[in-house]
């Protein structure tokens, strides 16, 4: 479905250019939850940002090739990169509170995707929508301010100009509160407004909010950390989209409510068959959630392979460590010498090699590739 | 084993106010808590966010008044003396006691004066405690016991990774020869790979220096590799005390069993079945009747949204808080 290959994405800083990503290779199929999984600054999220063509000015991306469902996206217009993000791929990232729009109410956030992507679905809803003779409250109210106000002056005044004004007034607001409200709440803007509030709660009951017309009412800052990050989800499945990037959607979260979002995010995806490409740091999710998994390294991929595959026997030396890494059952706790390599100046060879525990000579100076079918390494000292 | 910290009935309450200094509320963010940390060994407090771990930790430390209760020194910590309560102690002593006691926060960057050098940031709780002999001497002597480089005294905090960050802020903690550490999620910034060396250097220098631990992290499986004893919270109160390998082989507290399933398995075939809470944690400012867990809880009856239930010993050294637990 997606498939990324040797991307390269670099960054311009004034202490000379970043090699942020170094040849990528990604493929999602249909249908699977994807992981990214790698230590701050490997490159994940530049990887999903390359992507959706969201870096910023001064990176670019040098080389490489990316296509959804066959169809080329490296260099896509922007406005199809417009119909693209949200519509086709849609994306959570990991602060839902800096995400989310602190003045803007949940309903309006929602249905603005839902405006831009589910035009034709609107459309219907807004055709079966009849709002009857509801009057808007606002405009009852104001025509009867008017008609308050001008009544006043009409019995009070009686220079002759402004006396045929405040007659005119008084007669057109009675006109008005008799007609108008009805023609303002069968109006199309009305009707289509009834549809997207519709919409809107039905996502948001969808990730399984409860009272989801009254979360719609509120802004983000009156939601529950958990209930922020549901929000985003309801929004980023607003679109309808056939692909979900989920940028760490986890990392803010407590542990009890992680466990709440991820069994959601299982849910959803068995009930919608989309694709998710899960990009988080904590493997012990990734070995939750995943089918196929992704382990990068320094701007590079070192290793892709069925989860359960590489948490039981992991080929390659870095995820070898991060796994040993990790507190478990045993007292003694391994750690990877060193720390992550800077990217201005990377090592030459493989990016791990000054770390590698079973670097040999050549490993500083060749590049090594990713080789395997399904399952791939890339390491000169793996054999498969 | 002597303790070194015990608590007894602790609570700090923090009130909440109108404009005008009117007490509209309390909350309750340390609530009646019994704690007693041993030397040498390593005192998890684990919990969600704003269940009190913190606070908790800033109370002994003197740092937050409490509002009731007491906070009592053992003997290897008040110098000669018997034993002391920190509530009674007056400015000298409470600077006595910081100097027995280091800290370490979660987030380096913020821990770290960005305009001074390593070797001022560590230096300075020696220049506030009036030990200024051997300064220099000592701080190079720290770097190289948290496993940087002596050259690095001339640097600014912001030349270092996040790891090495931390190993600072660790050196300045012990620059005074504390007795104690406490640790408020000292690894929840920080990567995989470098929170093991972190967690390695810790274990190490406590082995090294004899230090006991009080170590606050969200992360279970942190905890269950750091600690000896382990206290679980939940808006305020401790639901469950006890050794940690048995509270997380068996753990009691339907809280807890939740928290432990929570933990995601690496194994991809042995995904468990996940205890899954319902809704958020309530605001500790207004807590739920009965016990505070009910509303969340699978298992609760009639009965558990009336009366508190106490931290009763189930088993030996094993206290829960819930009326099912048999």
């Amino acid at each position: 479905m997606l498939e990324i290959k040797n991307l390269k994405t670099r960054f311009n800083t004034y202490d000379g250019v970043v090699k942020a990503l170094e040849g990528v290779n990604l493929d999602v199929k249909e249908g699977e939850i994807f992981g990214i999984v790698g230590e701050t600054g490997c490159g994940k999220s530049v990887t999903s940002y390359s992507l959706m063509q969201l870096l910023p000015r001064t990176a670019e991306v040098v080389s490489g090739n990316m296509s959804l469902d066959g169809e080329d996206i490296t260099y896509a217009s922007e406005s199809r990169m417009r119909e693209i993000r949200g519509g086709e791929i849609g994306m959570i990232f990991q602060d839902p509170l800096s995400a989310l729009n602190p003045v803007m109410k949940v309903k309006d956030q929602i249905s603005e995707v839902i405006r831009l992507h589910q035009k034709e679905e609107l459309e219907n809803r807004t055709e079966k929508v009849d709002s009857g003779n509801e009057r808007n409250p606002y405009i009852l109210w104001s025509l009867i301010f008017v008609s308050i106000v001008s009544l006043f002056y009409f019995l009070k005044l009686e220079d002759s100009f402004t006396d045929t004004l405040a007659k005119l007034l008084f007669w057109s607001s009675l006109v008005g509160y008799v007609f108008l409200p009805e023609m303002e709440s069968n109006s199309y803007r009305a009707r289509t407004a009834v549809a997207e509030t519709e919409m809107v709660v039905e996502s948001l009951r969808q990730v399984r909010l409860p009272n989801p017309s009254q979360v719609a009412n509120s802004y983000p800052h009156e939601l529950s950390g958990g209930m922020q990050q549901r929000v985003m989800i309801a929004m980023a499945l607003a679109g309808r989209p056939r692909l979900l990037i989920a940028d760490e959607p986890t990392t803010a979260l407590d542990v009890t409510i992680q466990s709440q979002i991820l069994d959601l995010l299982k849910k959803l995806q068995k009930e919608t068959g989309m694709t998710i490409v899960m990009i988080t740091h904590d493997l012990g999710v990734v070995a939750e959630m995943c089918d196929r998994v992704t382990v990068m390294y320094a701007g590079t991929v070192v290793e892709t392979g069925n989860a359960s595959e590489i948490f039981s026997d992991p080929k390659h030396p870095y995820t070898q460590g991060l796994l040993s890494a990790l507190p478990g059952e045993s007292k003694e706790l391994s750690s990877i010498g060193g720390s992550v390599p800077d990217l201005l100046d990377p090592p030459s060879g493989c990016r791990f090699n000054p770390r590698c525990s079973i670097a040999k000579a050549h490993c500083s100076v060749d590049v090594p590739l990713l080789k395997g079918e399904d399952y791939k390494v890339a390491c000169h000292e793996v054999k498969l | 084993m002597s303790f070194m910290v015990k608590t007894k009935l602790l609570a700090t309450h923090f009130p909440i106010q109108d404009f005008f200094g009117r007490e509209l509320g309390l909350v309750k963010a340390v609530d009646g808590v019994n704690i007693t940390i041993t030397e040498g060994s390593t005192f998890g407090i684990v919990g969600e966010s704003g269940c009190g771990k913190t606070t908790l930790a800033r109370t002994i430390l003197g740092l937050e008044k409490s509002t009731s209760g007491s906070t009592i020194l053992g003997s290897e910590m008040s110098e000669g003396t018997e034993e002391t309560n920190i509530e009674e102690l007056d400015r000298a002593g409470l600077r006595e006691l910081r100097r027995m006691i280091g800290v370490v926060f979660q987030d380096p960057m913020g821990a770290l004066n960005p305009r001074m050098l390593v070797k001022d940031l560590i230096c300075e709780p020696m220049v506030i405690h009036n030990q200024k002999e051997g300064m220099r001497e000592r701080a190079k002597e720290l770097l190289k016991m948290v496993g940087l480089n002596p050259d690095h005294l001339y640097r600014y905090p912001h030349q270092f990774s996040g790891g090495q960050r931390q190993r600072i802020v660790i050196a300045r903690a012990l620059a005074l020869e504390p007795k104690m550490l406490i640790l408020d999620e000292p690894t929840s910034a920080l990567d995989v790979s470098v929170q093991s060396q972190i967690l390695n250097l810790l274990k190490d220098l406590q082995k090294k220096m004899g230090l006991t631990y009080v170590f606050i992290s969200h992360d279970l499986s942190v905890i269950r590799h750091m600690c000896d004893r382990v206290a679980v919270m939940y808006l305020g109160k401790i639901v469950e005390e006890s050794e940690a390998e048995t509270l997380f082989s068996n753990p009691l507290h339907p809280y807890t069993q939740a928290l432990v399933s929570a933990i995601p398995s690496l194994d991809p075939k042995m995904r468990r079945e996940r205890i899954v809470l319902e809704g958020d944690v309530p605001s500790p400012a207004d807590p739920p009747s009965g016990c505070h867990f009910h509303p969340r809880c699978p298992i609760a009856e009639a009965n558990c949204s009336q009366v508190y239930p106490d931290l009763r010993e189930i088993k030996k050294g094993c206290h829960t808080a819930c009326h099912l637990v048999k």
